[in-house]
């Protein structure tokens, strides 16, 4: 049984894999940079722009309360997981840490609310790359 | 300007929007899993809030500004 890989014909194989949909790493490192871009950039526009939406809304609304914008604390192990997490909202988070210094408050009134605002954003974003990924992969509509 | 309840409907408007814009395409199902999730949440944390009524109560939670 020949594989279509082994075909003389077929297209030489690379890593950015293209699927129908369009190229799997553009589609991926675009959700994951700017939210919802994956997307629109997969041709699904309003979609698109309603996760980008929510989830800036999410990251607003945390920074509004002065809510924690998680880094990694030495001897803190869940802090490494809180962070990835927080990282998945992409360059909103790199924005925030390394462009505006945006630190939050501890002793403010809505602190854990806006960690909470914050944290959930950077996930919804890590679900949208997941949702990206199967959309371009053709396993969801 | 927010009360902690408004925060928590803030909240869960938009994990359910989410929710319901990833998961479901057709409107009459969008519909529905909007409002189970978004009464679920508001109802549940009500629910405890009840729950946890007769417990010895802390400092009273600050005002939010």
């Amino acid at each position: 049984m020949a594989e279509s890989g082994s075909s003389p014909a077929s297209p030489p194989e690379s890593k950015a894999v293209a699927y129908p949909q369009g190229n799997v790493v553009v589609a991926v490192l675009s959700a994951w940079l700017v939210p919802g871009l994956g997307h629109i950039y997969l041709k699904r526009r309003l979609r698109g722009i309603a996760f980008f939406v929510l989830v800036i809304v999410s990251v607003l609304v945390g920074c509004r309360l002065q809510g924690n914008l998680y880094q990694v604390v030495r001897g803190q192990p869940l802090s490494i997981l809180a962070t990835l997490g927080s990282m998945g909202m992409g360059f909103p988070y790199f924005l925030l840490r390394y462009g505006l210094h945006y630190q939050g408050d501890i002793m403010g009134a809505g602190y854990e609310y806006g960690t909470a605002f914050l944290l959930t954003g950077g996930l919804m974003n890590l679900l949208l790359i997941l949702d990206a990924w199967d959309i371009v992969r053709g396993k969801k509509e | 300007m927010l009360s902690h309840f408004l925060l928590m409907v803030l909240y869960a408007l938009l994990v359910s929007l989410f929710f319901t814009l990833l998961w479901r395409r057709g409107r009459r199902e969008q519909i529905q899993l909007f409002l189970q999730i978004f009464l679920g949440m508001v109802g549940g944390g009500l629910l405890v809030a009840w729950l946890m009524y007769p417990f010895p109560s802390g400092p009273p939670a600050p005002l939010l500004p």
